[in-house]
């Protein structure tokens, strides 16, 4: 068997967490965490070096007998699609380590274990290709992020964590007896690869479509079951808000893309248009709700279903740019959102407000912070040469070709886009300094340049370059395309 | 009864005769041990357990049939046997220190838990509905007392008569169903009595017969509609008791009504029906009374119960699956239960009680370790993976989903997670609240050697449930 390098990935912040047990001053329980995550990206760039991108098949494969009297294996393996976020999970995991220095003070090593715990989960909910396994990695987020929010949260925290784990438990047990009902008519396998060239009969595509669809819109999250976002968005720390957007909710998507597409074509096929219409739902009604926001954390939040709405768009085009377009959107969600939650916790923590009215003219007091909160801005509302514009790009053209009405209804979610961020933008950084902040306002520090300079190169290299990554995601993708296709009956 | 044939009985039976007759050397010897010697008791106690846990490994190599078909030796008894060895010897770890808070460290407290043991290994082993009785009758006598053992307590002594005269109504019952059963089979052997049936599996007089037992089987696992015992039950008695009442005798519960309802005879009389809605409506009651509840053993008392009606849908669900699915969810439920009412336990310190859920108020700020545990017990609880508690539903739903229940598994997810609620709403207080008082939980070595253990378990079993569930699978009688 070959070095297996997935399970090092997976379990080296969780062996990390446990290092941090023993650990006695906070200090070293900082360093430990940022050494771990920094060592764990490293060794994603090392797959990534050696990820072959002409071809859809798993890499990396490791395959264990885990319960064999159930046919459940310990299976890790990655393609196209799931590298991408791989390396998005390890990318974000010590920025937010870094995110966390100074804003959480108490509890240090608690936090940092659950941390490293929930990267640890998520990195293995990527890498899964186990079913069972997928599920065990899936559902035990709750329990490290349950805790993030709880205890280290704002003043309704109580409230926002109960909401969050309710919401996610509910939708996924439902995925759970899916999976189960997948299991008995897929010939007794929790085996993905296994699963995905069964041909089921529609009925029981269609039932379990909407048995996936409930947890995977709870975690994307799609209108109408986004209510817990705003409240764990607003309540989280820093850290917690930067999982959240930068891939959490992606793990939806991803469910989307790895179960409902592959394994259930017909129904995918069959309710693309109640898709197409929830996502262009989500976008417009997202936008609108961005756009009456105060609190820089909550408009960000809704900005998020909005973007959200954009990337569930382009998976259920099911055409080649569509696809292509909302899984790089995932990933520059995951950049840009993840860095706009990093600039608002940045702010928060010098002035302890996040009432947008409570700014103003921050381009004097902090030159540094303002121009790259422009830079993310402007990605955020996909401006030409950022990264989202290629994505956004990608999933309009896509959605043109799909449906013209819902197409139509993505450029005015684009547009509303433009005026919250652009309003939001203007208020902070412009104009004159207002009374809330009118005291001296440091500058980004070292540390916190260090955590905000890789978001930024990638906002530029993917809005100018997109092509490696494209070419990272586009052999799976095409073989995605032709297995919905073709089991589903055709175009 | 030839020399041979009653060689043999005994033989099958010696781990019910070890525990007997230690219970009833431990009986004399107690009133000779001096004051203050007290752990001479629990460990020539477990020593017992053990002993009996020896002879039930060493003789499980073999099915072995004894008493004329009253009695069996099987594997499917020697798994529930260890489930009981294993809460029977944690109870003893846990009551050390706790009697002698509670002043109710007397000989007759050990003696009559193995006493009690005994009653549920025989009720493992029994064929036939007499032995049954018998088994039965022994364990319900012996905890009755049990639960009254704080004479000083009024709560107490009202669960204790509150047990015995619910306890002796339900025993009535049972008994007229086999009564019933006797006269239209002629028999009370529950492998006779399919064969004995030659009509219509669907007589009235036997599903009569059948809805008795039933009535009377479902009490001793505290399901709806004969629960109301066991809030009050719980709350009343030691808290030790409570521990293990609801794990042994509810365990043995199940031996029974797994022994009696997947009988051919009572299989084919639709029974599984009543057992279906028996099994929502429990689940469904534990799991919404127990939100409004702010007493730590009234909790975990609807806890049980909607843990119970969890276990009833393996029941339903019938089959190997089915039926390994029970047993190895009552095994992980013994580990994490155990855990979480060992902490309970242990904070019953000097005049803290640690019963009220607002006891535990920033308990995660004094006693880091201690927390953790009772986050892993509780998510345990509430099946959340990785923890043993998920992979015990998981197992459960698929015994369903094998057998068409599709919608009774998604009735069981969604109770589920609203008795995830409740559960969460502890780790919350434990670690969202600041403390309101210093904690001095009676942490003794006997105490942590019982957390480490179901801790083990709990995790353990959910990292690596192939060899219990292959354990299961193999305990399965007749298949």
């Amino acid at each position: 068997m070959a070095f297996p390098l997935l399970s090092l990935i997976v379990f080296m912040p969780a062996a990390g967490a446990a290092v941090l047990m023993f650990l006695r001053s906070d200090d070293a329980v900082r360093w430990t965490a940022l050494g771990v995550t920094v060592l764990d990206l490293a060794l994603c760039i090392a797959m990534l070096a050696g990820f072959d991108t002409t071809t859809h098949e798993m890499q990396f494969t490791e395959t264990r007998p885990w319960v064999p009297a159930l046919g459940i294996t310990y299976a890790l393996g990655i393609d196209g699609i799931s590298a991408l976020f791989v390396f998005l999970t390890a990318l974000l995991g010590w920025i937010c380590v870094l995110a966390s220095w100074v804003a959480i003070d108490r509890k240090v090593k608690e936090f940092m274990v659950s941390l490293l715990a929930m990267q640890a989960l998520m990195l293995g909910v990527f890498c899964a290709l186990d079913l069972f396994l997928f599920y065990v990695f899936w559902e035990a987020m709750l329990i490290p992020m349950y805790v993030i929010i709880g205890v280290w949260g704002g003043d309704g925290r109580v409230y926002a964590a109960f909401k969050f784990f309710l919401y996610t438990l509910a939708g996924s047990l439902l995925f759970l007896i899916g999976v189960i009902v997948l299991y008995f008519h897929g010939g007794e396998t929790f085996d993905i690869r296994a699963l995905t060239a069964q041909d089921l009969p529609f009925r029981v595509q269609s039932w379990l479509f909407f048995a996936f669809l409930i947890a995977f819109a709870v975690k994307v999250p799609m209108v109408p079951v986004h209510t817990w976002l705003p409240d764990a968005h607003v309540q989280a720390p820093t850290a917690g808000s930067i999982i959240l957007a930068g891939v959490l909710l992606k793990m939806g998507a991803y469910g989307f893309l790895r179960f409902s597409l592959p394994m259930l074509p017909e129904a995918s096929l069959y309710y693309s248009t109640l898709m197409l219409s929830l996502s262009a739902l989500a976008i417009v009604y997202g936008g609108l709700l961005a756009l009456a926001q105060d609190d820089l954390k909550k408009l960000v939040a809704y900005s998020s279903i909005s973007h959200m709405g954009f990337v569930t768009l382009g998976i259920f085009t099911l055409n080649l740019r569509g696809l292509e377009g909302g899984i790089l959107q995932m990933f520059n969600h995951g950049v840009t959102t993840g860095a706009l939650f990093l600039f608002v916790g940045l702010i928060y923590e010098r002035t302890h407000t996040r009432s947008i009215a409570d700014y103003g003219g921050l381009m004097k007091a902090a030159p540094v912070y303002t121009a790259f909160l422009a830079l993310f801005t402007l990605s955020s509302m996909a401006l030409p040469g950022t990264n989202s514009f290629v994505g956004e790009l990608l999933v309009l053209s896509g959605a043109f070709a799909a449906n013209l009405a819902v197409g139509a209804a993505a450029v005015l979610g684009a547009l509303l886009g433009a005026a919250y961020l652009l309003g939001m933008y203007r208020k902070v950084a412009l104009g004159p300094a207002s009374i809330g902040v009118r005291f001296k306002i440091r500058d980004v520090n070292a540390r916190e340049l260090v955590a905000i300079l890789p978001l930024a190169v990638f906002v530029l290299w993917v809005g100018l370059y997109p092509k490696p990554f494209l070419n990272i995601i586009g052999p799976s993708v095409r073989h995605l395309l032709t297995q919905v296709h073709s089991n589903g009956g055709g175009q | 009864m030839t020399a041979a044939t009653l060689f043999q009985s005994i033989l099958a039976s010696l781990p019910e005769i070890v525990v007997v007759t230690g219970a009833c050397i431990l009986l004399i010897l107690g009133q000779l041990v001096p004051k203050g010697q007290g752990y001479f008791l629990v460990w020539a106690s477990a020593a017992t357990v053990l002993v009996a846990a020896l002879a039930t490994l060493l003789l499980a190599g073999e099915v072995r049939p004894a008493y004329s078909g009253m009695f069996i030796a099987d594997r499917f008894a020697v798994f529930f046997k260890m489930v009981f060895y294993l809460s029977t010897i944690l109870t003893f770890l846990l009551s050390r220190k706790y009697a002698e808070i509670e002043g109710i460290a007397l000989s007759e407290y050990y003696v009559l838990l193995l006493f009690a043991l005994s009653g549920m290994m025989i009720v493992a082993s029994a064929t036939d509905l007499l032995s049954i009785y018998v088994g039965l009758e022994l364990m319900a006598l012996s905890t009755y007392v049990l639960t009254g053992f704080l004479r000083k307590e009024r709560r107490s002594n009202e669960a204790a008569l509150k047990y015995v005269v619910l306890g002796g109504v339900s025993t009535g019952i049972f008994l007229y169903g086999v009564s019933l059963i006797y006269g239209i089979t002629g028999t009370t052997q529950l492998d006779a009595m399919a064969a004995a049936v030659t009509g219509d599996p669907l007589d009235p007089g036997l599903l009569l017969a059948v809805v008795f037992i039933v009535a009377g089987l479902v009490f001793k696992v505290g399901a709806v509609p004969f629960h109301m015992w066991v809030p009050d039950v719980y709350e009343g008695a030691p808290t030790t008791i409570t521990a293990f009442m609801s794990v042994g005798p509810k365990a043995a519960g199940f031996a029974v009504i797994l022994r009696v309802f997947l009988n051919p005879l009572v299989a084919a009389s639709d029974a599984w029906i009543i057992v279906a809605v028996i099994a929502v409506v429990t689940m469904a009651l534990g799991s919404f009374v127990a939100l409004v509840q702010d007493n730590f053993k009234r909790l975990l008392a609807y806890s049980s119960i909607a843990h119970a009606g969890f276990a009833l849908f393996g029941v339903v669900a019938g089959g190997a699956d089915g039926i390994a699915g029970v047993m190895l969810y009552l095994l992980i439920y013994a580990f994490m239960n155990l855990g979480i009412f060992g902490i309970v336990i242990m904070m019953r310190n000097g005049d803290f009680s640690g019963e009220v859920i607002e006891d535990y108020a920033g308990f995660a700020k004094s006693h880091r370790g201690l927390a953790l545990l009772m986050l892993l017990y509780l998510f345990s609880l509430a099946g959340i993976p990785p923890t043993a508690g998920f992979f015990a539903k998981f197992y459960v739903l698929v015994a369903l989903v094998e057998r068409g229940f599709v919608m009774l598994a998604v009735i069981a997810v969604l109770l589920s997670a609203v008795a995830a609620y409740f559960y969460i709403r502890i780790v919350m207080v434990i670690y969202m609240r600041e403390p309101e008082r210093a904690f001095e939980p009676a942490l003794t070595p006997s105490v942590r050697a019982t957390l480490a253990l179901t801790a083990a378990g709990t995790i353990g079993i959910g990292l690596f449930p192939a060899w219990f569930l292959r354990l299961a699978q193999s305990s399965v009688f007749g298949g």
